[in-house]
């Protein structure tokens, strides 16, 4: 049993801070979201300050149940994650595949693909905004400028100008619109994201076994053949990290809605606890627990399938 | 059918020539080892039969058909990798079917044949598990599956034993040259094991720095090498093989002589030496000879035991015609 003590004292320390970190954070909003606990409040000045007897139930999640935006939230929440990780898988694999091949300047290539990632998510998200959705002053509201100009000079040819002048004049779109905006946070994100998958999916191909291949060739499959029962069934454990780890990242998307939409048609869970969280920390908190329990089922989902693909 | 010939190919990569070009045929039905130290070629000469390497030069005739522009998987040849290179997502049963599923035959006939196949390599109890729970030597046996399925006119195996232990080699050595003698296809088999060349092969092509050093039956080699680096590579314990005055007295620049063709005396001989190292088998033993003043180390081989101590003086007398000579060049003298 002594030998056991001291290595188990040692250990306290840090299963101490680990349990403080994340018991007392989770305890503090369990605690807030069952009373009325509000910031700034004239009229009930107690409400201020936390208190049990304030209680106030489940009157939160009630609260939170029925405002308008929850629902949007949520299915903003799922909206953007599934659509970042299914474009970053498909283009991660297309790219990491494409630039496994060696060429000139292999080297330069993937540095610059990589170098998205380096840069910070609010910065990624001004840049997207305003230098390339932006309908005038961005590359978008220049291209389908440029578009409408060439068609115009087109309109002006005798005879085939009149087959153009059918043709409709080109809009832009103004990703900070209700409909658009998510769409502007997952291509900004997608663009930030796929050089990880990149990454790790190239280090993957880089550990194919050749002979493999070569073997193969010699059993007569073809490239699509050899992508399809070779490469992807290798990918599999990669994929299966990169979604893990992806989704943990964009269920906690914040910076990218600030900046785009302030949260205008756009909500996730994380946007709508930083609203609530200006005045109504009852009803923060009990957003927060609603993203946790969101974030265990995502999770659950998740893990099953690395766990698959892991036991194959 | 699977009758092959190789016309004045060769391999350069870069600047550095691999294989100088040569000919070589390989007659159908014939079990032909290539042999030689790593690094003469003859894997990539086998990569170049089995279409995975171009040549740089030349021709490969297949039946008389020219192949040297056919893709791989159209050459109807089969290969069995040094690491087996099964794939790992699958299952034994998907393993052997995958060139007939490429080949998109009928899902029944695929499984048919894949059980065949099964039956004859005692695969039946594993058809369901992936490669990753199989031994080493099962492994093998699904990758020979494999090739098998496809019916093809000749196989080629690369170093396929040489992952195994001792043991397993021994017993898949003779489950090769068993389905060689039921089946009575062409194979080529690569090795750097002069042991499974010997007992495997009708035909053993000894390859040096990519030439093609000699080519003949096991015998033949064994009782006539043609120069000094095939009567150095064939046979085990090694020839010994010395220049000098000895030789000379022979007629010949360089002479050599097997272990197994010396013949030991404790009183008197034609050289005499001091016992270094005697490694007792049993049923051989090795004795390394010391101070003969004809090579670094002189080896004989006596069949059965004898005593004899680390230092005892000790004499040797070869049987004269069982001596091999070799002129300046290192060839043969008859």
């Amino acid at each position: 049993m002594s030998d056991r003590k001291l290595p188990r004292l040692l250990q306290t320390p840090a299963v101490l801070l680990l349990l403080v970190w994340m018991l007392i954070p989770l305890g503090m909003t369990l605690y807030f979201s069952f009373i009325r606990y509000v910031l700034n409040n004239l009229r009930r000045p107690e409400w201020t300050s936390p208190s049990p007897s304030n209680w106030r139930g489940f009157g939160n999640y009630e609260f939170v149940l029925k405002s308008k935006d929850f629902f949007l939230a949520i299915q903003n929440s799922l909206f953007i994650v599934c659509s970042i990780l299914f474009l970053t898988v498909i283009l991660g694999i297309l790219i990491a595949v494409l630039i496994n091949k060696t060429f000139p300047g292999q080297g330069i290539v993937r540095v610059l693909l990589i170098s998205p990632f380096f840069v910070m998510p609010a910065v990624n998200a001004v840049l997207w905004i305003n230098m390339i959705l932006d309908p005038v002053l961005g590359l978008q509201g220049i291209a389908i400028a440029g578009i409408n100009d060439v068609l115009d000079g087109l309109r002006q040819i005798p005879i085939l100008g009149a087959f153009f002048s059918l043709w409709p004049e080109f809009e832009p779109i103004s990703f900070r619109a209700t409909q658009t905006s998510a769409i502007a946070v997952i291509m900004m994100v997608t663009w930030q994201w796929t050089p990880f998958a990149v990454l790790i999916f190239m280090t993957s191909l880089q550990s194919e076994d050749q002979q493999q291949k070569e073997a193969a060739v010699l059993d007569g499959a073809n490239t699509w053949s050899q992508f399809r029962f070779l490469t992807l069934p290798h990918l599999g454990r990669p994929i299966a990290i990169v979604v893990m780890i992806q989704a943990i990242f964009h269920l906690s998307l914040y910076a990218e809605i600030e900046i785009v939409s302030r949260g205008n048609g756009n909500k996730n869970l994380p946007y709508l606890i930083g609203e609530f969280a200006n005045n109504n920390i009852g009803a923060a908190s009990a957003t927060g627990i609603f993203a946790v329990i969101l974030a265990n089922i995502v999770a659950i989902f998740l893990l099953r399938m690395v766990g698959k693909t892991l036991m194959e | 059918m699977g009758r092959i010939v190789l016309d004045q190919v060769s391999k350069t990569f870069g600047d550095v020539e691999v294989i100088p070009p040569l000919d070589l045929t390989i007659e159908d039905g014939e079990f032909t080892v290539f042999v030689g130290p790593s690094g003469c070629g003859k894997s990539t000469l086998l990569r170049m039969i089995a279409g995975l390497e171009d040549l740089t030069s030349g021709a490969i005739e297949i039946d008389g058909e020219d192949v040297t522009e056919v893709s791989p998987s159209k050459r109807g040849l089969a290969m069995v990798f040094q690491s087996y290179a099964l794939y790992p997502h699958m299952t034994v049963r998907k393993n052997i079917g995958f060139p007939l599923r490429m080949e998109k035959m009928q899902q029944t006939e695929i499984d048919k044949r894949v059980e065949t196949a099964a039956q004859s390599l005692n695969l039946m109890d594993y058809l369901d598990r992936k490669p990753g729970q199989l031994s080493g030597g099962q492994r093998q046996r699904v990758a020979i599956g494999r090739a098998i399925v496809r019916d093809p006119s000749a196989f080629l195996f690369d170093e396929p034993l040489s992952n195994l232990d001792a043991a397993l080699r021994v017993g898949m050595r003779l489950e090769i040259s068993e389905m060689h003698e039921r089946m009575r296809t062409t194979m080529i088999y690569v090795t750097h094991d002069q042991v499974e060349a010997m007992t495997m092969a009708n035909k053993i092509v000894v390859l040096q720095a990519g030439r093609i050093e000699q080519v003949g039956s096991p015998l033949d080699l064994y009782h006539k090498p043609q120069n000094v680096f095939v009567a150095g590579f064939i046979g085990s314990p090694k020839m010994n093989i010395f220049s000098g005055p000895e030789a000379e007295k022979n007629g010949a620049h360089t002479i050599g002589i097997r272990p197994e063709h010396t013949d030991v005396s404790m009183t008197a001989g034609t050289w005499e030496g001091r016992v270094g190292v005697a490694e007792h088998l049993g049923s051989d033993t090795f004795i390394h000879v010391n101070d003969t003043g004809l090579a670094d180390m002189f080896t004989v081989r006596i069949t059965g035991d004898i005593s004899v101590k680390h230092g005892d003086k000790i004499y040797l007398t070869p049987r004269a015609d069982q001596i091999h000579k070799f002129d300046v060049q290192g060839q043969r003298i008859e």
